[in-house]
């Protein structure tokens, strides 16, 4: 009696599945981008444009020409139709608190931004090294060895949100992020962001380290409630 | 003669100013990009990441009495390898792989030119 109930289930979720991803239409996301205003503060056509100091602080926004290595797809839909500050700070800011006003997407522009977002991919990210998972060395290295608290915000015990602010928050990075990109991004920050404020721990941590914060900070997460 | 040579001396003399405030104000701009989210943008150590909760206190290299007991060596070892290369805490950053050595050296300038200050020499 259930095994077919649970083959109907699952034929169902297939079909759902299979049915967005043919929806998905990043052209008329890219419109809607470009229609939006998007490209005033973000651009998406890489590599790396930045090479001084001056070039990164010119921009806006953050780039997003590799958005689909970085973000995880559930968290962009819901983040564009209701934006949450990721930085404490305004963006390139050191003195202004960030002021939350990043413009709304509505629902049917969210969905395709996100699609159009989501199919700008780094051929530098590759795919399904890092599983989230709790891990004491990446927490020793990130809270303890490395400055990484130092820049960024994560919860730290009894859901106490610690870290310094000049960087985005890591709070609930694992909803956010694609796990895969957390560890390229520290294997080869200059592909992503040549000029940026954070250091560059390439020679300085081993590849296993980075793989251990990688790990550390997917699996930024809320608890689950028991 | 004694014309041209003195009008090439000014002008040997200008670009070498001009070279130099160009240097500063590079260097500035590193400090204020890489150092000041923690030393602040005058470096007083009072940059947005230090909040209450923040684990120790970023030097003030406004505070002379302090900044003359580093030598620029020492400044130099504690930019390029970070704070625990010098016993002191991993907050402050290794930075010897994102910055030149030629920026290292203009943050020290910089730094001497906000503290007022030779530092320890020899």
């Amino acid at each position: 009696m259930m095994k077919p109930f649970l083959t109907a289930a699952l034929s169902a979720a297939f079909l759902v599945g299979t049915a967005s991803s043919v929806l998905a239409d990043p052209a008329a996301g890219k419109a809607a981008f470009e229609a939006k205003g998007c490209t005033a503060c973000h651009y998406t056509d890489g590599p790396a444009k930045e090479k001084t100091i001056d070039d990164q602080l010119a921009k806006k926004g953050p780039e997003l020409w590799y958005a689909g290595s970085k973000f995880q797809k559930d968290w962009l839909g819901k983040w564009l139709a209701d934006p949450k500050p990721i930085r404490p700070m305004k963006f390139n800011d050191l003195m202004v608190e960030n002021p939350g006003d990043h413009p709304k997407l509505a629902g049917a522009d969210a969905a395709s931004v996100t699609d159009f977002l989501m199919s700008l991919t780094s051929a530098d990210v590759p795919a399904g090294k890092v599983k989230p998972k709790k891990n004491p060395k990446g927490r020793q290295i990130f809270i303890k060895k490395m400055p990484c608290s130092g820049c960024q915000q994560y919860t730290g015990r009894k859901k106490k949100i610690s870290g310094g602010r000049s960087g985005p928050s890591l709070v609930e990075a694992g909803l956010r992020l694609n796990p895969d990109w957390i560890l390229a991004y520290l294997q080869k920050p200059k592909v992503f962001k040549p000029v940026k404020m954070m250091p560059v721990f390439t020679g300085l941590l081993s590849d296993k380290d980075m793989m251990n914060v990688a790990r550390y900070v997917a699996n930024f997460k809320p608890k689950k409630k028991k | 003669m004694k014309k041209l040579l003195i009008i090439a001396a000014v002008t040997a003399l200008a670009s070498q100013f001009t070279a130099a405030s160009t240097e500063a104000a590079d260097s500035e701009k590193v400090f204020k990009f890489y150092c000041a989210q923690c030393h602040g943008l005058t470096g007083k150590g009072d940059g947005p990441n230090v909040t209450k909760d923040f684990p120790v206190s970023p030097r003030n290299f406004t505070n002379a009495k302090e900044m003359d007991k580093l030598s620029d060596a020492d400044l130099k070892n504690v930019i390029m390898d970070g704070g625990p290369s010098v016993s002191k805490s991993p907050m402050m950053p290794p930075w010897g792989k994102t910055l030149t050595e030629a920026e290292v050296d203009g943050l020290i300038k910089h730094l001497r030119g906000i503290c007022k200050c030779k530092g320890k020499q020899g």
